[in-house]
């Protein structure tokens, strides 16, 4: 039983592997961390004679995690999403699972493996940007002649390990999505737009319509901003994050960490236990 | 579910096996029994329900009503998957993954040693162009790495959905000659196809289906039957009841606007005779001749929607007491 769900994956991880499309989302992943985290606050406060060296801050090593975490409930959350939809939803196009599903393990094995795989694939993802988050704020350091002061590494562990749990419950939309809409493209639309307009949206209403409040509570967004509010993400630790003035500006409501934890986590098992059921059921035709 | 065990003589029986999608009844009460080490010919024009029976048989979709036991198990369970290699419609893999590493991840999935992967790839002969990524095969070789997934397994049951479609010539005299080379031994396959003389060539025994039913089912030497007299005479409908009179005629009926004369087992009908019988009553005879067995015949003879088979002539017919005779038919006509 363990050796055959080992089996598969290594079959699951190695498919995730050689796809390009995984690389290129890592890619664009880490390049947009750095973009917003470092490249262009950077850029700004050398063009900018006015800013006086409290604007590095956020750019230096012990500032890593709040700079970094910022990205995850934004375009990380889109960018996890595509990874999840790309990991079921291909198999719709490509008419592969006729032949898993002919394999021998029943399909709730299969995507059990499936799943794993894509949470094992995501750590990668959630410590790349931390990784080069280090890289790149040791040479702003180094160039603006301030020593370096390296991060707490408990925080920075905690703050890997809740970017992932971000990264993982929206993945497991994208599956959702995917295996709803048996397929890639519309998927990924409705993840965008739900993300943008539903959360987007209704989350500007919060402070004027007062009905909206306990159902925000209880969005993707609200939860994973709050689960990186005491990690320094997310919040004015940084100064000027892509998080309180960018286009992922967030200015709450927030809700107890804890709660956001058990949010995070019952939405990640809920909705990849609705996948696994939809997948076990319907025809594949 | 009928009942039999894992080592019956029956690998794959369906009872009543009926599947709708909304108005359409794809496989309709379906009683099929492909017994064990035989190549079994499953016959039909298309959109006659093959694939629909294929994946049920593997799970892949459910029945609406019915039962099915392959190799003494429920469709789709761990029990008979890990026993039954298949290739339904057209071969799925991933594009950008050569033949061998699809096999590679197909193999750790079935839990199939490695080892099996390159004794595959030769028995399809495909065993040199494994490095080369699937997007890049040919049909052929598309349809190849399909029959060697299948084999992984090394399975008791191989189930094959028109393999040799989209191939050339070369390609499907390859394919069928596989096909029979696979099925020697204990092997049973289950080839489907809509080409009666592959059937006729590859299987043992076969069964045709025509618009989701079972039309019949027997031995290739039972199916093709007798040859048969067809003539075109005025008036056609005389022409008929005088036929049906000559001792010896099993049937006569209406196909295209000729009239079919099959005669019971052993009988024989000089076409010289019926000519004069035809000719003393007062029928224009335009055309007489003799039509050799084929299974071509038998096929378009059941899977003809203007004349309905008198089912329960086919010798292993599972389903002999829903008879339309003859004169129904006629009439029909
Ligand atoms: N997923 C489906 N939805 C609706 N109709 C279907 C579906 N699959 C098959 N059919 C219909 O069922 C009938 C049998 O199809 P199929 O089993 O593919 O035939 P064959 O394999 O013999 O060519 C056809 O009329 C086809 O249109
Ligand atoms: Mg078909």
């Amino acid at each position: 039983m363990l050796r055959s769900g080992l089996y598969m994956l290594w079959a699951e991880l190695f498919l995730l592997r050689r796809r390009v499309a995984t690389w290129v989302l890592l890619g664009t992943w880490t390049g947009l961390g750095l973009l917003f985290g470092y490249i262009v606050p950077y850029a700004m406060y050398r063009s900018d004679d006015d800013e006086g060296p409290s604007a590095l801050t956020g750019m230096l090593p012990d500032q890593l995690t709040q700079t970094v975490l910022d990205g995850f409930p934004f375009y990380g959350g889109a960018i996890a999403l595509m990874l999840g939809v790309l990991s079921v939803g291909s198999e719709f196009g490509w008419d592969t699972l006729k032949t898993l599903f002919t394999q021998g393990p029943g399909r709730g094995r299969i995507f059990t493996a499936k799943m794993v795989a894509l949470a094992i694939m995501i750590v990668p993802f959630a410590v790349s940007i931390f990784a080069f988050g280090t890289v790149a704020s040791v040479i702003i350091a180094r160039m603006e002649g301030i020593t370096v002061v390296w991060p707490d590494s408990g925080t920075v562990l905690e703050g890997v390990a809740a970017g992932w749990l971000i990264l993982v419950v929206w993945a497991a939309v994208g599956v959702l999505l995917a295996v709803i809409t048996r397929g890639t493209s519309l998927a990924i639309g409705i993840g965008i737009l739900y993300t943008l307009v539903i959360e987007g949206s209704i989350s500007l209403l919060v402070d004027t319509v007062s009905f909206v409040e306990p159902v925000v509570d209880f969005f993707l967004r609200a939860n994973s901003y709050s689960l990186i509010r005491p990690l320094g993400g997310a919040s004015g630790a940084s100064g000027d994050s892509a998080a309180t003035d960018g286009p992922g500006a967030f200015s709450g409501p927030y809700v107890d960490t804890t709660q956001a934890l058990v949010v995070l986590v019952v939405y990640a098992l809920v909705l990849t236990g609705m996948s696994a059921w939809l997948l076990r059921r319907r025809d594949v035709a | 579910m009928p009942d039999h065990t894992n080592h019956g003589p029956h690998v794959i029986e369906t009872r009543d096996l009926t599947r709708r999608y909304g108005e359409i009844t794809a496989v309709d009460t379906l009683n099929l029994t492909v017994r064990r080490g035989e190549v079994y010919g499953f016959l039909g024009p298309n959109g006659a329900g093959k694939t629909t029976t294929l994946r049920m048989l593997l799970g892949l979709i459910r029945p609406t009503s019915g039962g099915i036991a392959v190799l003494g198990s429920s469709p789709g369970s761990a029990g008979s998957l890990a026993r039954t290699g298949a290739m339904i419609e057209t071969p799925a893999f991933y594009p950008h993954l050569s033949g061998g590493d699809n096999l590679r991840v197909l193999a750790r999935y079935a839990a199939v040693d490695a080892s099996r992967i390159d004794l595959v790839l030769d028995q399809v002969r495909l065993l040199d162009r494994a490095g080369d990524v699937f997007r890049e095969y040919s049909l052929g070789m598309k349809q190849r790495l399909g029959v060697a997934a299948a084999l992984l397994k090394d399975p008791e049951l191989l189930i094959l959905d028109e393999p040799t479609n989209g191939l050339d010539p070369a390609g499907m005299t390859e394919m069928r000659a596989l096909i029979r080379e696979l099925g020697q031994g204990n092997r049973t396959v289950l080839l489907s196809s809509h080409l009666m003389h592959e059937v006729e060539q590859t299987c043992d025994r076969a069964g045709i289906i025509a618009a989701g039913r079972l039309v019949a089912e027997g031995t290739i030497d039972d199916l093709l039957g007798e040859d048969a007299l067809v003539v075109r005479a005025e008036p056609t409908l005389d022409a008929m009841a005088i036929a049906r009179d000559i001792a010896g005629v099993r049937r006569a009926s209406l196909v295209r606007g000729a009239i079919r004369i099959k005669t019971l087992p052993g009988a024989e009908l000089d076409p010289a005779y019926l000519n004069a019988r035809l000719v003393g009553a007062g029928v224009a005879v335009r055309e007489l001749r003799l039509e050799r067995a084929s299974l071509e015949s038998v096929f378009l003879d059941l899977t003809n929607p203007n004349e309905l088979p008198a089912r329960g002539d086919w010798p292993g017919h599972p389903d002999g007491n829903d008879t339309i005779h003859d004169e129904e038919v006629a009439d029909v006509a």
